[in-house]
């Protein structure tokens, strides 16, 4: 009778032994989070300046008029939005006569242009400034198709189509534009970057 | 008659013999009772919350995982094992973004990955979340006290920039208790 009892006991050891492998094991955890915002960041424009030198033909049939000024092209390089949902807007301000005096009749000054923002959307933010010939109203915005993925690229911006208003003469003196891109939410996502 | 006396003598003896024998009884109740190897956390739950985990600024590095968010961040649980086989284990699983769905474009990153060290009983298990499932097993021993979670070497597949919303993740810490036999402390 002894015997039969030892020989049980051992099994019942293994047996809540087994037990306790499966039924006690113990979890803790750790919950780990964290958030990342909103951000679109423009890389540095390249060049940060454009000088189109003298805008006016200095001889010939148009001598006093704008002159064919070439295509400008500004580079900002790895800009980026890291949500979906972002846009790229364009502000141009015509190049204007830096001083106050009055326009004389068949002259200008002011020189309009068009400025295309690309390789952000699937089309570029075009716009087209339209300053008067006394240089009134010179800004022109645009705002461009959704960016419907976060995107990391060159944003480009062309420049063209210099122009002065109705073809004047152009007043002497220095002129200065600007044209501002910014890179944010489209119209659908709120708050502004 | 001398002899007569001797032998009644004798016999008074071998009697008083026979009564001792008869008077003495052992009983006996056989106590036993088992105490099963067990592992329970007592403190089970505790939160890394870390905020912004992008740099900011315009520079090169804007909007790139900001490892000092993670690397360091320590926590600390608290259980016990009985049993001298007792095992630790830790699963570290990635930080993910669960706001953004699908593949994040080339550039950008929805996933960081970070190592998870827990130590208890001056012994450290440690697992990383570049791989799935939990780290090495290791001894534990009967213990009682702090479990001890560190976060370190966060880092992103590409060093890309990070998708915004919010990322969430779990560091798992098992004890195990296994069967022990007994036996000396670790």
């Amino acid at each position: 009778m002894q015997i039969r009892c030892l020989l049980a006991l051992p099994l019942l050891a293994f047996a809540g032994a087994a037990i306790a492998q499966t039924s006690d094991t113990a979890t803790g955890d750790v919950t780990v989070g964290g958030n990342v915002a909103r951000l679109c960041v423009l890389g540095q424009p390249s060049p940060p300046t454009i000088d189109v030198g003298q805008m006016a033909e200095t001889s010939g049939t148009r001598v006093g008029r704008i002159r064919t000024i070439g295509a400008q092209v500004v580079i900002l390089p790895a800009s980026f939005c890291n949500f979906a949902g972002s846009a790229v807007s364009v502000t141009a301000t015509a190049l204007v006569v830096n001083d106050n005096l009055a326009v004389q009749p068949g002259f200008a000054r002011a020189v309009n242009y068009s400025a295309s923002a690309s390789n952000w959307a699937g089309s570029p933010t075009d716009v087209t400034t339209a300053a008067t010939a006394s240089g009134a109203t010179p800004s022109a915005t645009s705002t461009g198709a959704s960016q419907p993925l976060p995107k990391i690229a060159d944003v480009r911006l062309d420049l063209i189509n210099f122009s002065a208003p109705g073809d004047a003469l152009l007043v002497a003196g220095s002129y200065s534009g600007l044209v501002t891109v910014t890179l944010g939410p489209d119209a659908s996502s709120g708050d502004v970057q | 008659m001398r002899l007569v006396i001797s032998l009644f003598a004798s016999g008074l003896l071998i009697l008083s013999a026979d009564r001792a024998v008869a008077q003495s009884a052992t009983g006996i109740v056989e106590i036993d009772g088992s105490v099963a190897d067990r592992c329970l956390f007592t403190t089970p739950s505790e939160t890394i919350s870390v905020g912004e985990l992008a740099l900011g600024g315009t520079g090169t590095q804007a909007g790139r995982l900001d490892v000092a968010k993670l690397n360091g961040q320590t926590r600390t649980l608290a259980g016990w094992c009985n049993g001298t086989a007792a095992t630790i284990s830790v699963e570290a699983m990635p930080l993910i973004n669960r706001s953004f769905q699908g593949a994040p474009p080339t550039g950008f990153e929805t996933r960081i990955n970070y190592n998870a060290d827990a130590l208890a009983n001056r012994v450290t298990a440690s697992d990383t979340s570049t791989t799935a499932g939990a780290g090495t097993t290791i001894p534990v021993g009967l213990f009682t006290g702090d479990v001890v979670v560190t976060v370190s070497g966060s880092s992103t597949a590409t060093g890309g920039l990070l998708v915004a919303g919010v990322y969430t993740s779990k560091i798992i810490v098992t004890l195990t208790p296994n069967v022990s036999f007994g036996g000396g402390s670790k």
